[in-house]
């Protein structure tokens, strides 16, 4: 395979991912929020069910604790696009994915580039 | 295991951006030695497909869901652990920065986990484990699975540090949760490899322990 076709492929790869996350990707707590969740007391640890008011004092109590309140705006908040569904969301990690690839080849460009 | 802004107070916060900074000028300097041509579509293509792939949340017991680090992957096949910093710290940087995946004050901590601690592990173990197997498959997966458990202990004690998680049930919880979620790290790391070996056995780092087949 030349590089050019591995490249290509590689990206149709990783779009085809991008594209089927949103329809099939788990909307459970990830590990970290879990953990998170069960030690303040919105889910047993061991459990699945999270107690949704529990969950918004363990956010507020969290803040409280590490004082740490800093927020921001980003363009698509977990990977949504404002007013679309589930295809805003595929669109929103295409684009994420895309923007990676960019990213990537250009710094590593600039990186392979001699003195 | 994208830690938000609210859970490390902002002074150990930014200890963490300190000592990550330390590894990106490592793995920069690392990148501008070991950065050729031929390996610049690898470079492109492992790290838009780990950034796809963390968007695939795959649901574990306990109403709980993880997904794919990338880091051994990123490590083992570009043959350096800081090659594992170099892609993490892109992909962290877009999911924090346009998708609010993890927080930006924090996000130190996230590439010490993810970039430099998955990445050293997943190299240092699969480096250790490809003589013991013979085959580099096993010692991938092996590799994969550790490197996310100890970055979730990691993680854990990071939590402690912070005052957010009880040391004990910290470890517990993460543990317990990462051991399963690591199945899959270790699942994915393995045929990814086999996938990049089969399609381009020439760009594959060699001095990363390859046992040639």
């Amino acid at each position: 395979m030349n590089t050019k076709t591995f490249l290509f492929a590689g990206l149709a790869v990783a779009l085809v991912i991008a594209a089927m996350a949103p329809f099939i990707a788990s909307s459970n707590p990830d590990g970290l929020e879990s953990a998170f969740f069960g030690i303040f007391g919105a889910k047993e640890i061991q459990g699945s069910e999270i107690n949704e008011e529990h969950a918004e004092v363990a956010e507020e109590d969290v803040t409280a604790i590490t004082g740490n309140d800093f927020s921001f705006e980003s363009p698509f908040p977990d990977y949504t696009i404002e007013g679309l569904a589930k295809f805003g969301e595929a669109a929103a990690i295409i684009i994420g994915t895309i923007l990676v690839l960019g990213i990537a080849f250009g710094l590593s460009r600039i990186m392979a580039r001699p003195e | 295991m994208h830690i938000p802004d609210a859970f490390i107070p902002i002074p150990q916060a930014a200890v963490y951006w300190i000592i990550a900074l330390i590894f990106i000028a490592l793995s920069l300097r690392w990148a501008r030695k070991e950065m050729r041509d031929d390996k610049i579509p690898l470079v492109a293509v492992l790290a838009a497909g780990i950034f796809a792939i963390q968007a695939i949340n795959i649901p574990i017991p306990w109403g709980t869901s993880g997904h794919m680090m990338g880091a051994a992957l990123a490590a083992i096949v570009l043959g350096s652990p800081f090659a594992a910093v170099f892609v993490l710290t892109l992909v962290l940087i877009v999911q924090g920065v346009l998708f609010g995946d993890g927080g930006l004050t924090v996000m130190g901590a996230n590439i010490i986990n993810m970039g430099v601690i998955g990445g050293f592990v997943g190299f240092y173990s699969y480096r250790g484990l490809c003589p013991l197997f013979k085959n580099v498959y096993p010692a991938a997966f092996i590799a994969g699975w550790l490197s996310l458990f100890i970055a979730a202990l990691v993680c854990a004690v990071e939590m402690a540090i912070a005052g957010t998680f009880p040391l004990e049930l910290g470890l517990f919880s993460m543990g317990l949760y990462h051991a399963v979620i690591g199945v899959i790290e270790g699942g994915i790391t393995a045929v990814a490899i086999y996938l990049i070996h089969t399609a381009r056995p020439d760009i594959m780092a060699t001095r990363s322990g390859m046992v040639s087949s």
